[in-house]
C-alpha cells in the first residue's frame, strides 16, 4: 500500500503502541463498567433506599457529560482536592465512570423486562434472592442485554480519543503526531481509521460468537 | 470552594460564550446533518446498486470511526488535497458528515416502518406527489423520528466537546481556559458539567413534549 | 376453629384459617377457611374472580393476606414462633416454602436450564442435596411422568402438556408435604390436558396431599376427596364431590354447575 510506504517503521510502531494504549484503556474501562453498571442496576431494581434516588441522578448527569469534560474534571480537579492521580488512572476512571452510567441503563431495562413468572416459581421453591438473581435471572438477562452492551463498548472505544486531553497518546493522537511530523496527515489517519474499524469488527464478532454459544440448542420450536 | 465558584461566575461571560458556540455548532450541525441525511437516506433506498452501495459505505464508515478522528481528518488532512477550513468550520463539517450517516439510518428506519394504510388512504383520496409528501408523509416521519433525533442531538452536543482539542472555543474549551488561568479546576468543570446537563435536560423536555403530541395523534 | 386452638391440636397437613385479602378497594378473599388432611385431595372450584388463585398464592405466602393464618403442619407461615407479630425472615420463609410444592398455570419453568437441571436446581441449592442423589430422584420422576427421554432438552422445545408434566416432576423433586396446583391445565391445548390430568390422578391415588384449583370438573368429581366452592371470596360450600355435583346446597353452586355442566 503506497500510503503505508510514506510512513516509516518507527511511525508504524508508534501507531501500534497507540493501539495498545487505546485497547488497554478501553478494555479496562469496559471491565469495570459492565459489572459496575450491573451492580447499580441491581441496587435500583431492589429499591435500596437512598441509593434509588442517588443512582439515577448520577446516571443522568454522566450521560449528559462529554468524555472530554469528564476527563478534565477528574484529572485536574481531584489533585486540587488532595487526591493525587496519574494520567492513566484518570483515563481509566473517566472511561469507567462514563460507561458505568450507560451500562446501568442497559442492565436496568433487562432486569425490568425479566418475566415475573420465573421469579415467582423460584420463590415458591424456597430459593433465596442471591440464588434467584445469580442462577435464574442473570444467565438470561446477560443474553438479552448483550447486543446493547456490545454497542456501548464500541461507543466507549469511539469516545476513547478524549483521553488525549489528559496527555495520553492513544492511536488517534499518535496518528496526529505522525501527520504533524511528516506533513502528510492522510496516511496515518487512514491507518488509524482502519485500526478502529478493525477493533469494532472484533467486538461485533465476539458478540455474535457469544450469542451463538449461549443459545446453543435452546431455541423455541 | 466558594472562592473558586465566585471566580468562575466572574468569568461567566466566557463560559456563556463557549456555551453559545456549543449550541450554535450543535444546532447548525444537526440541521445540516438532517438535510444531508435525508438526501443520503434516499440514496440508501435507491434501487440502483451504484448509488446505494457508496451511500451504505459512507453510513457504515461513520459508525466505525471516532468523531475526533473525523474532525482531525477534516482539519489536518483535507488541506493536503487543497481544502482549507478553519477549526470552527472543520468542526461543523465533521459534525455534519458524521451525523448525516446516523440521520440517514434514522430516517430510513422510520420510512420503512411507516404504516402503508395511511398513505394508501391518502392516495385513494387523490393526494399525490409533493402534496402527498408534504402533508401526509413528512408529518408522520417527523413525529416518529423526533425522539431518535433528540437522542442524536444529545450525542452531538457531547461530541462538540472533542473540538476543544482543535482549539474551537466551545464550552469545555472555555471552562478549561478559565481553570488554567485561575487554577479553579473543580468549579470551572462542575459549571461546565451543569451546563451540559441543562442542555440535555432542555432537549429531553422538548422531545417529551413532541412525544405527547405524537401520542395524541396516534 | 380459631388460631389458638389450631396451634394446640394435632396438625393436619395444611390449615387455612380466616384468610382475608384486599387489593385496593377490592375484597378478593373474605374470611376463607379450609383444611387439607394428609393424603387427601381438595379441589377448589369457583367462577373467575372468586379469589381461587389468590387463595392458593397466600398458602405459600407469594401473596400476604391481610388477616388470617396458614399452617403447614405445625408451622405457621409468615410469622415467627407460630404467631408472634414478627414477620418471618426471608430465610425462614424460604425454608417453609421448600416444604410446599407448587405447579403453575403457565408452568414457569426456567428456560435456560434443561429439563433435568430444572428438576435438580432447587433440591441441590435449597435442600442442599448431593447432586448425584438429586439426579437419581429427578430421573425417577421424569420416568414416572413419561418424559425421561427429554431429560436434556430445553423447555422451549417442549409442548405445553410436556412442560406441565415437567413442572409437576419439578415440584415432586422437592419431596414436599403438600402439593399446590394453580389451574394446571388452563393454559393447555385440549389434547394435552389429558396427559397432565392422568399424572395428577396418579398422584392423588398414591396418597399425595394436594390442593388443586381447577376448572376440570370431571377430574374434581372423580379424584377429589373434598370440593370447596369459592364465590366472591367466600367459601360457599364445602362437601364431598358426590354431594356437591349431584345435590348442591346453595343457589350459587347450582348456577355455577349449570354453566359448567358435567355429565
Amino acid at each position: 500500500m503506497s500510503t503505508a510506504d510514506a510512513m516509516t517503521a518507527a511511525d508504524l510502531l508508534s501507531l501500534l503502541q497507540g493501539t495498545v494504549v487505546t485497547v488497554a484503556l478501553s478494555v479496562s474501562g469496559i471491565a469495570i463498567g459492565v459489572p459496575a453498571g450491573l451492580a447499580l442496576a441491581l441496587l435500583l431494581w431492589r429499591r435500596v433506599p437512598l441509593l434509588r434516588h442517588i443512582i439515577p441522578l448520577y446516571v443522568s448527569i454522566i450521560r449528559a457529560t462529554p468524555l472530554v469534560t469528564l476527563g478534565l474534571l477528574i484529572y485536574f480537579a481531584l489533585p486540587a482536592m488532595g487526591l493525587q492521580i496519574g494520567p492513566v488512572t484518570a483515563a481509566v476512571v473517566t472511561l469507567a465512570i462514563n460507561t458505568t452510567a450507560f451500562n446501568c441503563e442497559i442492565w436496568r431495562a433487562g432486569l425490568i423486562d425479566f418475566p415475573r413468572d420465573q421469579i415467582e416459581s423460584a420463590q415458591a421453591f424456597g430459593m433465596s434472592w442471591p440464588h434467584i438473581v445469580w442462577r435464574i435471572m442473570l444467565p438470561q438477562v446477560v443474553r438479552t442485554c448483550l447486543p446493547a452492551l456490545v454497542n456501548e463498548m464500541t461507543l466507549l472505544l469511539k469516545g476513547s480519543p478524549a483521553i488525549a486531553v489528559i496527555g495520553i497518546v492513544d492511536v488517534t493522537r499518535a496518528a496526529v503526531r505522525i501527520g504533524a511530523n511528516t506533513y502528510e496527515p492522510l496516511p496515518p489517519f487512514l491507518v488509524a481509521t482502519a485500526i478502529y474499524a478493525g477493533i469494532v469488527f472484533v467486538f461485533v464478532r465476539m458478540q455474535r460468537w457469544l450469542e451463538a454459544f449461549s443459545l446453543r440448542d435452546e431455541a423455541e420450536t | 470552594m466558594i472562592r473558586e465558584f465566585s471566580i468562575v461566575f466572574q468569568n461567566a461571560d466566557r463560559l456563556l460564550a463557549g456555551l453559545a458556540n456549543t449550541v450554535l455548532l450543535a444546532a447548525f450541525g444537526l440541521l445540516l446533518a438532517l438535510v444531508l441525511g435525508g438526501l443520503l437516506s434516499v440514496l440508501l433506498m435507491s434501487e440502483s446498486k451504484s448509488v446505494a452501495l457508496p451511500a451504505r459505505a459512507l453510513v457504515d464508515a461513520m459508525r466505525c470511526i471516532p468523531f475526533l478522528l473525523l474532525a482531525y481528518l477534516v482539519y489536518y488532512a483535507l488541506p493536503s488535497i487543497g481544502l482549507n477550513f478553519d477549526n470552527w468550520t472543520s468542526g461543523l463539517l465533521a459534525i455534519v458528515i458524521y451525523n448525516a450517516g446516523y440521520m440517514a439510518e434514522i430516517l430510513r428506519g422510520v420510512w420503512m416502518q411507516l404504516p402503508t394504510e395511511t398513505i394508501d388512504a391518502a392516495t385513494a383520496f387523490g393526494f399525490h406527489g409533493r402534496r402527498l409528501f408534504m402533508r401526509i408523509i413528512l408529518p408522520q416521519v417527523v413525529l416518529t423520528a423526533i425522539p431518535m433525533i433528540g437522542n442524536q442531538a444529545i450525542q452531538v452536543i457531547k461530541d462538540t466537546a472533542f473540538l476543544m482539542i482543535i482549539a474551537v472555543p466551545e464550552l469545555t474549551h472555555a471552562a478549561s481556559s478559565i481553570q488554567s488561568k485561575y487554577y479553579v479546576p473543580f468549579a470551572a468543570f462542575i459549571c461546565a458539567v451543569a451546563l451540559y446537563w441543562a442542555m440535555c435536560g432542555v432537549i429531553e423536555f422538548a422531545v417529551h413534549r413532541v412525544e405527547k403530541i405524537a401520542d395524541a395523534r396516534r | 376453629m380459631n388460631v389458638e386452638s389450631a396451634i394446640r391440636s394435632p396438625a393436619p397437613a395444611l390449615r387455612i384459617i380466616g384468610l382475608t385479602k384486599s387489593f385496593a378497594d377490592n375484597v378478593v378473599l373474605d374470611g376463607v377457611s379450609l383444611t387439607v388432611n394428609k393424603g387427601k385431595t381438595v379441589c377448589i372450584l369457583g367462577p373467575s374472580g372468586s379469589g381461587k388463585s389468590t387463595l392458593l398464592r397466600c398458602v405459600n405466602w407469594l401473596e400476604q393476606p391481610d388477616q388470617g393464618a396458614v399452617f403447614l403442619g405445625a408451622t405457621r407461615l409468615g410469622f415467627r414462633n407460630n404467631g408472634s407479630a414478627i414477620s418471618m425472615s426471608a430465610r425462614e420463609l424460604a425454608r417453609v416454602r421448600a416444604r410446599i410444592g407448587m405447579v403453575f398455570q403457565h408452568f414457569n419453568l426456567w428456560p435456560h436450564l434443561t429439563v433435568l437441571e430444572n428438576l435438580i436446581e432447587a433440591p441441590v441449592h435449597v435442600l442442599r442435596k448431593p447432586p448425584t442423589e438429586a439426579v437419581k430422584l429427578a430421573e425417577q420422576l421424569l420416568d414416572r411422568v413419561g418424559l425421561i427421554e427429554k431429560r436434556d432438552a430445553f423447555p422451549g422445545r417442549l409442548s405445553g402438556g410436556q412442560k406441565q408434566r415437567v413442572g409437576i416432576a419439578r415440584a415432586l423433586a422437592m419431596e414436599p408435604e403438600v402439593l399446590l396446583f394453580d389451574e394446571p391445565t388452563s393454559a393447555l391445548d385440549p389434547e394435552t390436558v389429558g396427559e397432565v390430568i392422568a399424572v395428577m390422578r396418579d398422584l392423588s391415588a398414591e396418597g399425595r396431599t394436594m390442593l388443586v384449583v381447577t376448572h376440570e370438573m370431571q377430574f374434581a368429581r372423580e379424584t377429589a376427596d373434598e370440593i370447596v366452592f369459592l364465590d366472591r371470596g367466600r367459601v360457599v360450600e364445602a362437601s364431598s364431590p358426590q354431594s356437591f355435583f349431584t345435590e348442591p346446597r346453595t343457589e350459587r353452586a347450582r348456577q355455577f354447575l349449570q354453566r359448567y355442566s358435567v355429565r
